[in-house]
């Protein structure tokens, strides 16, 4: 029940680890969490840090596909998984998402600081229903995610526009844009 | 940033190994770590080692044995709550199980971890320098009770929202220990102490719940509130399960298990419910005499950031509704 | 449109005003490749971590560092001796320092700051500094800490624990509030509550070889920090350059320099090495600066067929530590009120307080969201006790475009009707108020709100808002702006003005901004002025460049500059289109008879729109929105939760530039004001020493996706002659009336007041229970009868 008191450095582990595709192996201090290693080590620095403890979801990464907190990962646990940040979001979609693509159109972002999170967990809802999604079923999805800038409605506008794009039925918004 | 104490990490790969790990002086178990590592974000405790359970598969498995159904500990509670044998048998745990805390938290968090959450209260679950400025208590880094002043027992709150849904179910635990497992009630595992609110045992590691499946109908429900819909720690928690003389809410009332979270460090298993047995479950007195006891036995504390008092009122509505859904579903 | 309407200017070219864009600057953010400022990474950086004080009241009789100082890997350590001048965002109330000098006034206040290797360190070394303290007796509440002259707080304050009083007095007021048919009187209060952007404050420090100080700081006052860095380390200004990354939020909590800022430079200019400190959320809490809670009493006058007659208030704000903005808040608590209601009588009185909590300072709708939720209560409450529509009853008393208000402020266009007719008849107010059951309600409130204030804090007669546009041989402009962009999209503001004129697709404009060595002054993000001032600024540069261009087409084309327009990336005859030319070719053109293009321009604010008394500049704006909200809200009688459905807003905001940005301001705005009301406050536990209780994300709840309503923006659009291309704010007036707004439903639904925030379930139980008793004992009429009121409640 002490403080912060220093104790001996136990050694480095030897992290071997896909991230978005690519096979890393990088030696990582057993103490420091996923997001310690992506965003300082790794320099992999969409993953935000935003609450320091799982209230926030800025931190938000796939880990073999399911999105899950970088923050309350440690980095150790990413051993023989697959772990995927926004970085590699749009690397199957030719660099850019059609999430990424719509929250650009919808103004979804403001700052940008909790997008990186929202877009890792909405892109898992889009996956599990390869269907145009409702807005109730994109709150559920996006429930431990926190924005502050936009009241979420542009975010619930964008994702329920990207689901449709990639079904098929494209909003007038992307048809319009497209069109020109 | 807030940081993680220095620590070393073993993963083994079968519960024997973790088992044998977890000897190690100091040693403490990590599985989805969305309850320990902020505990030790906060420094409650500095382990020279943790021994995670993230590569054990065997924890990893829903079966149905022996007339139970048999979640291993290292099932997420997502994978609970979509479980198609878990929500066709035991609604109210696909259920809690899915209204835990956030989407990324479900992802990770897991039954054993949910089953062993540490008690928690406004005054521990903080900083340590928070906790200094408060001069720590009997849970922490002093010796006084912040919430019941001169209190000698820690009251930190158990906050699972699986332990009242599997108690009133009736479940059992099994820990593997060091000269093998231990199987006993979910409710005796939880005792008044908040400091050391489960009874495992030095060495063990927690293996699965057993739910027994059921000899009658029943009817079962959670009520959960929460200031917001995602998130949050429960606040006002109520597992209700009600046997049935037959598959109908017009049915006499043969056996009902109310169980409350919340409150102090253990859960609490409402009594003297028996004026209800032979009653129809959609007898309004029933909902109303279910829910007066709720409320006469239940006297939640000021250790979780909510009033106290709302939430007593609170346990009462929620306990009433709760049966009062239950036969307007049918 | 509104029937306000002035003739807008035609704009020949771009096209750009008034849509919809992809922002500047968004998808890199989108891809996780943009650089916020803990993303920097400097080689042979260091980390530094501040010591706060666990005593919420303490004076520092010692503070021993050598222990920390002996650790391997420690470089520095800093105390408040280090930096012992005081500073203070507005310069008049120069009242802290960057670490604590001689006292310690609220936990968490800074003692000292260590640089490390890494932060491990850094937090291994705090708990070897040994500090020693007199703890002294810690006051919380401000009317009691105004009572206590022997118990001073801040060590620099003048007046004792006074902060600021302000009394200003227009018209007859006890006469006209004597003469008045109601006379409403109302006690409110407004729990305090903070930003919490996701980002936490972070800041780096570099000293280059040259002597050069360079700070990246998560600040919206680059200018600001930039003035009191130079104060504090005693520096020339023109040694220290000042960088805002891009900018994860801010909402007025980025808005002044913090003990951060001043420490990394500290510690790069004693270690010679770059040094980043990275807030925990915890430290997040503690930095503050957020809205004031007020405790108000309000007398406020109407005639029997609704007309506003006088209001008087008198207002205490809990200023916490530290002044910070407090002087102006003080002001804005009385100031901002005089619209969009027109009355012949206004007296305020307005006092801040220090207590030992953290500093409280500026939060979106500065100092008016307070008052605000008063007298739109107190209006309610007069509609009902007068029999009028609410609705109806604003409608009144909107005083109106191109009208001076009681406190002398000269109001410009105003939509403020058009607001009300757009939420009135979206959220179907007039057939669903009568019909909704006991439980439902829909709820009305108004506001204004300043497009930034006349004077900057500092007083000088140089320009408020600068930008510089060069064009390039590329067909490329680059647009340099002080200003910060903090989410709020003003960087696509300036590319959207710029592409308008010179007739650039957006992707070919670069903005370039908020770095005190590139760019032209600018105050910041505050106060909502960037729209207007800096938009203006940029207009003026944009538009020079524009008859620059059109002039060297003209010749080569031998027709006159008025005859050719920039659109679409071309320069065309607008008598002969199919004559056009690239603009790289045309900017090339240009360049060849004027040499490089670049033109500056740059705003300052008319001084005749202020009212000629002292602190009569205090407030006064340019020009100022509008805004009105409905509010539908669920009110549980057997729990007290209220769920609010859906929120209407109709905001004036001049003219929207870029559509889907205005709209994100307002929902956004929307979302802020309904937390506050449902859920947040930002408070210190005094029977626990003083501790925040819950600084964290868990504890001090934000809505999530589930709790947020459906929020309908209505863009209203009433252009101002002060704005570029008529626009005016959108970024704070639409927060105000979320608040009175769902106060007023939840009295629309239950027939309670709830004249104290949060709406939290416990207090609104407690009123319906209280109204239960009044009820049954005979004292009031069930509410609603007809529609489930007078049912047994659960």
């Amino acid at each position: 029940m002490s403080g912060p008191s220093p104790a001996s450095a136990p050694d480095a582990i030897l992290l071997r680890t896909s991230i978005n595709g690519d096979a890393v192996s990088v030696a990582v201090e057993p103490h420091h969490t996923l997001l310690e290693v992506l965003r300082y080590q790794l320099d992999l620095i969409g993953s935000k840090q935003g609450c320091d403890k799982g209230d926030c979801g800025a931190c938000t990464v796939q880990i073999d596909g399911k999105p899950a907190l970088a923050c309350l990962t440690l980095a150790v646990h990413a051993e023989g998984r697959a772990v995927t940040t926004v970085e590699g979001l749009g690397d199957a979609h030719g660099g850019c998402h059609p999430l990424q693509d719509a929250f650009d159109r919808h103004d979804a972002a403001q700052c940008g600081f909790c997008t990186p999170g929202i877009l890792m967990s909405a892109d898992s809802l889009l996956r599990r229903n390869p269907r145009p999604v409702s807005r109730d079923e994109v709150r559920e999805a996006l429930a431990g995610n926190l924005c502050r800038c936009t009241g979420y409605t542009k975010i619930l506008d964008a994702v329920v526009d990207a689901s449709e794009v990639m079904h098929g039925h494209g909003s007038d918004d992307a048809k319009k844009e497209v069109a020109q | 940033m807030l940081r993680l104490p220095r620590f070393g990490v073993q993963t083994p790969d079968t519960l024997e190994d973790a088992v044998a790990a977890l000897a190690q002086p100091g040693a403490r178990l990590v599985a989805g770590g969305t309850d320990i590592l902020p505990n030790l974000k906060h420094r409650l405790d500095q382990p020279p080692v943790l021994v995670s359970l993230s590569r054990v598969a065997s924890l990893r498995e829903i079966r149905e044995e022996d007339g139970n159904l048999v979640i291993g500990a290292g099932v997420t509670l997502t994978e609970i709550a979509e479980h198609d044998r878990v929500r066709a048998l035991f609604p109210s745990v696909a259920y809690a199980a899915g209204v835990i805390a956030s989407p990324l938290i479900r992802n990770m968090g897991t039954l054993g971890g949910n089953v062993n959450l540490d008690t928690r209260c406004r005054y521990v679950n903080q900083t340590h320098f928070w906790r200094t400025a408060i001069g720590g208590c009997l849970k922490s880094e002093g010796d006084v009770c912040h919430v019941v002043p001169k209190g000698r027992i820690c009251v930190a709150a158990m906050s699972s929202d699986l332990v009242p849904v599997l108690g009133s179910l009736g479940s059992t635990l099994v820990n593997q220990g060091p000269d093998g497992p231990r199987e006993l009630p979910l409710l005796d595992y939880y005792g008044a102490d908040g400091t050391a609110h489960i009874k495992r045992e030095p060495g063990e590691v927690t293996r699965e719940v057993r739910i027994p499946l059921p000899s009658t109908p029943t009817r079962a429900r959670y009520a959960k509130w929460t200031v917001r819909k995602s998130i949050d720690f429960p606040l006002v928690s109520v597992a209700i399960n009600v046997q049935l003389a037959s598959d109908s809410v017009d049915a006499e009332v043969t056996g009902v298990s109310v169980v409350v979270g919340v409150l102090g460090s253990k859960p609490r298993v409402v009594t003297r419910l028996d004026e209800v047995i032979g009653r129809k479950l959609s007898d309004a007195t029933v909902a109303h005499t279910v829910a007066t006891r709720v409320h006469a036995q239940c006297k939640p504390l000021e250790n979780v950031p909510y009033e106290a008092p709302y939430r007593r009122q609170m346990i009462r509505v929620f306990a009433q509704r709760a049966i009062e859904e239950m036969v307007a579903e049918g | 449109m509104s029937e306000h309407d002035e003739p807008m200017p035609t704009h020949e070219t771009g096209g750009h005003v008034g849509g919809v864009h992809r922002k500047v600057d968004a998808m890199e953010r989108m891809r996780g490749v943009t650089r916020y400022t803990d993303d920097l990474k400097l080689p042979r950086m260091l980390h530094a971590k501040i010591k706060r004080s666990p005593h919420p009241h303490a004076k520092i009789l010692s503070i021993d560092a050598s222990a920390a100082l002996a650790m391997p890997g420690v470089h520095a350590v800093i105390t408040g001796r280090d930096l012992p001048t005081p500073y203070g965002i507005i310069p008049w109330t120069p009242d802290e320092t960057a670490l604590c000098v001689e006292k310690a006034l609220y936990v968490g206040d800074g003692i000292a700051c260590v640089a490390a290797d890494d932060e491990d360190t850094a937090i291994e070394a705090l708990e070897k500094i040994d500090v020693k303290y007199e703890v002294l007796e810690p006051l919380y509440d401000p009317e009691q800490a105004l009572e206590r002259r022997d118990n001073q707080i801040n060590p620099y304050s003048r007046k004792g624990n006074l902060s600021k009083k302000v009394l200003l007095e227009f018209g007859d007021i006890d006469g006209t509030l004597e003469q008045s048919d109601l006379v409403v009187e109302g006690d409110y209060f407004f729990e305090g509550t903070t930003h919490a952007a996701i980002e936490p404050h972070c800041a780096v420090a570099h000293v280059e070889p040259s002597g050069v100080l360079t700070v990246w700081s998560a600040t919206q006052v680059s200018h600001y920090l930039h003035r009191e860095l130079a104060k504090v380390l005693d520096m020339p200004a023109n040694r220290i350059r000042v960088i805002q990354p891009p900018l994860g939020g801010a909402f007025g909590g980025k808005s002044e320099p913090f003990d951060l800022e001043f420490c990394v430079a500290k510690l790069a200019l004693m270690t010679g090495r770059p040094v980043k400190l990275l807030y925990t959320r915890e430290e997040v809490f503690y930095s503050h600066r957020g809205r004031h809670p007020m405790k108000m009493k309000y007398r406020t006058g109407f005639t029997k067929d609704g007309k506003i007659t006088a209001v008087d208030a008198f207002t205490i704000l809990d200023g916490g530590a530290y002044s910070s903005f407090g002087l102006v808040t003080t002001y804005y608590s009385g100031q901002l009120l005089c619209a969009p209601y027109g009355f012949d009588a206004y007296r305020f009185h307005s006092r801040r307080a220090y207590t030992n909590k953290p500093a409280c300072g500026p939060k979106r709708g500065h100092g008016s969201v307070q008052p605000r939720f008063a007298i739109e209560c107190q209006i309610d409450k007069a509609a009902e006790q007068l029999g009028l529509d609410p609705i109806d009853m604003r409608l009144h008393n909107d005083i109106g475009p191109n009208a001076q208000t009681v406190n002398e402020f000269r109001v410009g266009s105003n939509g403020f009707s058009e607001c009300l007719r757009r939420v009135r008849a979206s959220s179907s107010w007039d057939a669903k108020r009568k019909e909704l059951p006991y439980g439902r309600g829909l709820g009305v409130a108004g506001s204004t709100y300043i497009s930034g204030t006349n004077y900057p804090i500092y007083p000088n007669d140089m320009p408020q808002a600068a930008v510089q546009i060069t064009l390039d041989r590329s067909g490329r402009a680059r647009v340099f702006s002080g200003a910060n962009d903090i989410g709020q999209g003003s960087n696509t503001m300036l590319a959207v003005i710029a592409g308008n004129e010179l007739g650039l697709p957006l992707e070919h404009i670069r903005v370039l901004s908020a770095d005190t060595d590139l760019c032209p002054v600018d105050l910041g993000a505050y106060s909502s002025r960037i729209t207007l001032m800096v938009g203006n600024a940029c207009l003026e540069a944009a538009q020079k460049l524009r008859r620059q261009v059109t002039t060297a087409v003209g010749k080569r084309w031998d027709v006159p500059r008025k005859r050719v327009t920039l659109a679409d990336g071309q320069a065309i005859d607008r008598e002969d289109p199919e004559r056009n030319v690239p603009l790289a070719e045309a900017f090339q053109w240009a360049e060849a008879d004027e040499g490089l293009l670049s033109a500056t321009g740059s705003y300052n604010t008319p001084k005749d729109r202020h009212g000629d008394y002292r602190g009569g500049t205090i407030g006064a704006s340019p020009a100022y929105s509008f805004t009105a909200h409905v509010a539908e809200v669920d009110v549980d009688r057997s729990t007290g939760i209220v769920d609010v459905k859906t929120i209407w807003v109709a905001h004036d905001c001049g003219r929207a530039l870029s559509r889907k940005i205005v709209e994100g301001q307002m929902e956004g705005s929307a979302y802020m004001g309904f937390a506050e009301a449902i859920m947040e406050q930002h408070i210190v536990d005094p029977g626990h020493n003083g501790v925040h209780p819950g600084p964290s994300l868990l504890d001090y709840r934000l809505p999530t996706f589930l709790d947020t309503p459906d929020l309908e923006a209505l863009i209203v659009e009433s252009p101002d002659a002060q704005g570029p291309y008529g626009a005016k704010e959108a970024g704070e007036g639409p927060l105000h009336p979320s608040i009175p707004a769902i106060a007023n439903a939840i009295y629309d639904a239950v027939g309670v007041r709830m004249d104290s925030l949060p709406f939290t379930p416990p207090r609104v139980l407690a009123a319906i229970e209280a109204r239960a008793a009044r009820e049954k004992a005979g004292e009031l009429e069930p509410h609603k009868p007809t529609l489930g009121g007078a049912q047994e409640t659960a």
